[in-house]
């Protein structure tokens, strides 16, 4: 068996990229949905056409870029109050057994609530403006990434913590020097599922709750499906995706790379 | 004898086959609420399956959105829908494959505030006061922005003050005081009008009154082109459950308020403010205005573009 190398890694998944597009397209030629096939299952080209377009011309004079930067600083506000207060309340659970008790009770019931769900309490409680959908984002964010903070640090070996309090740890010491390094594999796979989470939990949030005052990249979405505009819609997936691919591999895996992988707790 | 039997079984289900094949097959999408009452009776009564002559199983599918239709009548799953004359108008215009084959509806709009100092238009436009409708463009939203242009603004004056919310969610956060105004139709409306400390702005009841289409049904081309018998019952039997509902609105009441859960009392009341007709009225007007206000990019032609032949109205 030949050893993997990065750009063996990189063909194989761009012969996977342009099958799935080949596929589409035989698809969409096809006219397999019958003689308005076009409409509901776009070419690549047309598809292509209308990314540009949403860009450029975008939705009533708007373009996409406005609706995406609404939506990337809502989300980012959200991840970052999520994370957190995510490592706060796990961190408290290490700390205290009767919080510890009492958080994992609400991370189990809360997790099972869709934030869509909640939106009428939501909108009560905190009125019609943009943080209803930050609450949403850091509700999909929070308890996933809990759970995997505080599976993590249960796993962490008796002999580091005890290690650590010969040392003279403790506290926040503990915390910071033992817990978080010796954690930091759960700590990266609850950030890729709080991630991915957060992004689906906001445009979700944003179709069915639309501020025009501050549009967000669901409510353009929800825009092209009412104008049965699909190939601006599917476009519109195709950005969700790009998106989706540059935090994967530009921010996320770096991370790993630079630490648990450097580290030896994982393989890429 | 049991060789026997076993040929009568499969002679059987070799008779049965093409006689399953052979009854006809309609899908019926439609969606929630009292504007859809003649629908509700159609399907309970069977109204369609009586005007046809032959074996017919309907299909009914309730869906969240005239945009769904729109996608199940393109892919050739849906043949016939019930949606609001917007995005039945964005349908045809967008050639779809369907035209508009009755009028179902038409029921009464409001815009309500729960703010003192808001009492017309001009206390909203120009303003940073919210105003919750069901969807960007939807039917509220043409009502909204002919209203508008009716009194001499921009049709789009008020598009950067709209939050899009469903009409129980707008109705809660008008109520609670989370945004001062609310556009709305039955039962919200009803409901909203009978509230403390909520009234109207009255501008908006002349933009579009009840007697205008509101909802309308829409059947596909080639149901109407290529199966006349199915599409002659279709229409029979819409006709028919409109009149039931005029004639029999005790008894339409006791129907639908099982399935919207108010009491029969108030869905008596709300069925009586409501307008059910098989004539359309208005719809060229609201194309016309819907492409001269780009919130359709493709010009809907006119009246005789949008319905079928057979049926009345403007």
């Amino acid at each position: 068996m030949t050893k993997k190398t990065p750009v063996k890694g990189i063909v194989e998944k761009l012969v996977f990229v342009a099958v799935v597009l080949a596929a589409w397209e035989i698809v969409a030629r096809a006219h397999v949905f019958g003689a308005r096939s076009e409409i509901i299952f776009p070419r690549l080209e047309t598809i292509a056409r209308a990314f540009v377009k949403n860009f450029v011309m975008g939705y009533a004079g708007v373009s996409l870029w406005v609706y995406l930067l609404n939506s990337m600083k809502l989300l980012l506000e959200g991840m970052v109050l999520g994370i957190l207060l995510a490592f706060v309340f796990s961190g408290l659970c290490m700390v205290s057994h009767g919080f510890h008790n009492v958080y994992s009770l609400v991370v189990a019931v809360a997790d099972l609530l869709p934030g869509v769900a909640l939106l009428p309490v939501v909108i009560i409680i905190f009125g019609v403006n943009p943080g209803v959908i930050v609450f949403l984002v850091v509700h999909s964010v929070i308890w996933p990434m809990s759970r995997n903070l505080i599976d993590g640090f249960k796993s962490v070996p008796k002999l580091y913590v005890e290690a650590g309090r010969n040392l003279g740890l403790s506290g926040a010491g503990m915390l910071f020097d033992v817990y978080f390094p010796a954690a930091m594999s759960y700590i990266l796979s609850g950030l890729k599922v709080g991630w991915a989470r957060a992004w689906r939990g906001l445009i979700s949030a944003e179709m069915i709750f639309g501020i025009a005052a501050a549009p967000g990249i669901g409510m353009y979405i929800n825009q092209m499906r009412t104008n049965m505009n699909n190939a601006e819609m599917y476009a519109t997936l195709v950005v969700i995706i790009i998106i989706g691919l540059v935090v994967q591999y530009g921010i996320l895996n770096p991370i790993e790379k630079h630490t648990v992988v450097k580290w030896g707790m994982r393989k890429l | 004898m049991k060789k026997l039997l076993t040929a009568l079984l499969i002679a059987a289900l070799l008779c049965a086959v093409p006689a399953l094949a052979e009854g006809a097959h309609l899908t019926v999408a439609y969606q929630y609420g009292l504007a859809y009452a003649p629908v509700v009776v159609a399907m309970n009564e069977g109204f369609i399956e009586k005007a046809y002559d032959g074996d017919l199983e309907v299909e009914w599918v309730q869906m969240s959105s005239g945009a769904d239709i729109n996608t199940g009548v393109m892919s050739g799953s849906v043949d016939v829908g019930f949606m609001g004359v917007g995005p039945a108008i964005t349908g045809i215009s967008k050639n779809v494959g369907y035209k508009i084959f009755t009028n179902l509806s038409g029921q009464e709009h409001g815009l309500m505030s729960n703010d003192d100092s808001i009492n017309t238009l001009e206390d909203i436009v120009g303003s940073e006061n919210q105003v919750a409708l069901v969807n960007i463009g939807s039917i509220q939203h043409i009502i909204l922005a002919k209203c508008l242009s009716d009194n001499g603004y921009d049709a789009h004056a008020l598009d950067a003050n709209l939050v899009a919310m469903k009409h129980p969610d707008g109705m809660n956060a008008l109520m609670t005081g989370s945004l001062p105004l609310h556009l709305t139709t039955s039962p919200y409306i009803f409901r909203e009008r009978e509230s403390e400390g909520l009234h109207e702005i009255e501008a908006l009841k002349a933009a579009w009154p009840k007697e205008n289409s509101f909802i309308v049904g829409v059947a596909a081309i080639d149901l109407h082109d290529n199966r006349p018998e199915l599409y002659k019952a279709l229409c029979d039997g819409l006709t028919e459950a409109i009149e039931y509902v005029n004639g029999n609105i005790e008894a339409t009441a006791a129907l639908t308020s099982q399935y919207d859960g108010n009491s029969v009392e108030d869905e008596i009341r709300y069925l009586g403010m409501g307008s059910y007709s098989a004539e359309t009225q208005g719809i060229e007007d609201m194309a016309r205005f819907m492409y001269d206000n780009a919130f359709i990019e493709a010009d809907p032609g006119a009246y005789a573009d949008l319905v079928f032949d057979n049926v009345k109205g403007n």
